[in-house]
């Protein structure tokens, strides 16, 4: 899992059957300072992450699975939770 | 998922029986400079995807990679770790610099 922080959407009308019902968002992973890093990815979304927002995501294409309810699904990363504070240690 | 331009397929003579029916796109990565400059969008080391949705050259798609790659397949199983998932129409996207990570 990592944090990330959307700053964008996609919109696509050809998918994979699966996606059918999703908002595909886009994100940068932060570092440790909170910077942006790598390349954009695209996440499903079943939050309503707005623009800006924090979030945490899962690398986990089971949890995908499991909650498209689709064993074909070509999908890993999934946004599972809004990051309210990130307390660490100075 | 990452976001790819479309450079060019690749075609098989012989294949493994589990990938008949899919192509193969030579996909150049899309990086957040080259989105964020607009312009042509690109940038990344290009790559192998498979693909069942057909797109043409230039076009841009979004792209899975690892193990879920394969999942198409299921139940059967195939030697597929990039796996084109969608074509994109627009994308939206623009970058927030700076540290705006929440809390202490």
């Amino acid at each position: 899992m990592f944090v990330a922080r959307i700053e964008g959407f996609i919109t696509s009308t050809v998918r994979h059957p699966s996606f059918k019902n999703c908002s595909l968002l886009l994100c940068r992973r932060l570092d440790a300072d909170g910077r942006a890093i790598g390349e954009p990815q695209v996440v499903l979304d079943q939050m309503s992450s707005g623009y800006g927002s924090e979030v945490l995501v899962s690398t986990d294409g089971d949890l995908a699975r499991q909650i498209l309810n689709d064993n074909t699904t070509p999908s890993r990363l999934v946004v599972v939770g809004l990051v309210d504070t990130i307390a660490r240690e100075q | 998922m990452r976001l790819g331009v479309v450079r060019g397929k690749v075609v098989l003579s012989l294949a493994d029986p589990s990938l008949v029916g899919t192509r193969f796109l030579i996909v150049e990565p899309i990086t957040a400079e080259s989105l964020a400059e607009g312009g042509n969008p690109g940038g990344g080391k290009q790559l192998i995807v498979a693909d069942h949705l057909n797109p043409g050259e230039g076009e841009t798609i979004a792209f899975v990679e690892g193990r879920e790659g394969a999942n198409p397949y299921w139940p059967g199983r195939a030697p597929v770790d990039a796996y084109c998932s969608l074509l994109v129409d627009r994308v939206s996207f623009r970058g927030i610099s700076g540290s705006g990570i929440s809390g202490t």
